[in-house]
């Protein structure tokens, strides 16, 4: 179901939701430029430090929320390119919809895990499996 | 004739579509094709573009790496000492030296698309200027960033 075509400056524009995702995508993008840079700056400092030093550094509540930042920012950002990227290449509309899907599902769970252990990390938690079971 | 080919249903002649773009679905319609590495002719402006898509997938590998180096922090001195171990032996330096390489690309070719998104440095001087930094200052700065880490003693073999 779309209506008449909208207009915006003379040119159509998206009817549904494409250009939300596209907007997306590269607001995504342009978030993980500067955090790229930070990315490379921090593994520059952190190369060769002992497990008590990382330990320290996730306790700055600064490194560790940057952190979270970048890979939801990367995980967001991998998983609307996999879908431009798939939508491209795969014409079948049943391995199409399949392999979007499952990407999500991965990124969805890397994206959870990293936050999980991060937080972590950050509230200076005892090792795993520690309050988990174990 | 007009220059530019109609979106979706445009009729090209092979004699008038120079760039073989477009092919006849089997529906009868002639449609522009996703930019497959067969039919493109090489130019920087496209090795850019499609090096973008690659720098897409290692980019992915590499967060699921971040996060298995996570984990190992999180699991405790004993795990992470191991991957520690992997990261630092020649080839864990060798696949880091890559993983540089990756986000230099991602930022700089990054950087490229969504400057070329908001409509700017595309005439054919400032696309080529772009694409060519994109695809070559990757390695280099990778390069530097290696030789700084053991010029410091961050890391040695």
């Amino acid at each position: 179901m779309s209506g008449p075509a909208k207009f915006r400056n003379k040119v159509k524009i998206s009817e549904r939701h494409g250009s939300g995702e596209w907007l997306i995508e590269r607001t995504a993008l342009a978030l993980l430029i500067p955090l790229g840079l930070w990315v490379l700056s921090t593994a520059f400092t952190l190369a060769g430090s002992s497990y008590d030093d990382l330990r320290v550094w996730f306790t700055g509540p600064l490194n560790a929320g940057l952190l979270i930042v970048t890979l939801l920012a990367l995980f967001t950002f991998v998983s609307l390119a996999w879908k431009v990227i798939i939508e491209d290449y795969v014409h079948q509309p049943t391995t199409r919809t399949l392999l979007i899907g499952g990407l999500n599902l991965v990124f969805l769970a890397l994206a959870a895990a990293s936050v999980f252990f991060i937080v972590r990390l950050a509230l200076g938690s005892a090792p795993l499996p520690a309050g988990i079971g174990a | 004739m007009s220059s530019s080919p109609l979106p979706g249903d445009a009729t090209n002649a092979p004699v008038t579509d120079r760039t073989g773009r477009f092919v006849r679905q089997p529906n009868g319609r002639t449609r522009p094709l996703s930019p497959h590495l067969q039919i493109w002719r090489w130019h920087v402006t496209m090795a850019a573009s499609i090096l973008f898509r690659v720098t897409i997938g290692a980019i992915s590998v590499a967060a699921v790496i971040a996060v298995g180096w996570l984990a190992a922090l999180a699991f405790g001195p004993e795990a992470y000492a191991k991957v520690a171990a992997c990261l630092g032996s020649p080839f864990g330096l060798f696949i880091g030296f890559g993983l540089t390489v990756v986000l230099f690309s991602f930022i700089l070719n990054g950087a490229r698309h969504l400057f070329n998104d908001t409509g700017n440095g595309l005439t054919l001087k400032s696309a080529n200027l772009l694409s060519n930094i994109a695809v070559w200052a990757p390695i280099p700065l990778a390069v530097l960033f290696w030789v700084l880490l053991f010029a410091t003693g961050r890391v040695s073999l």
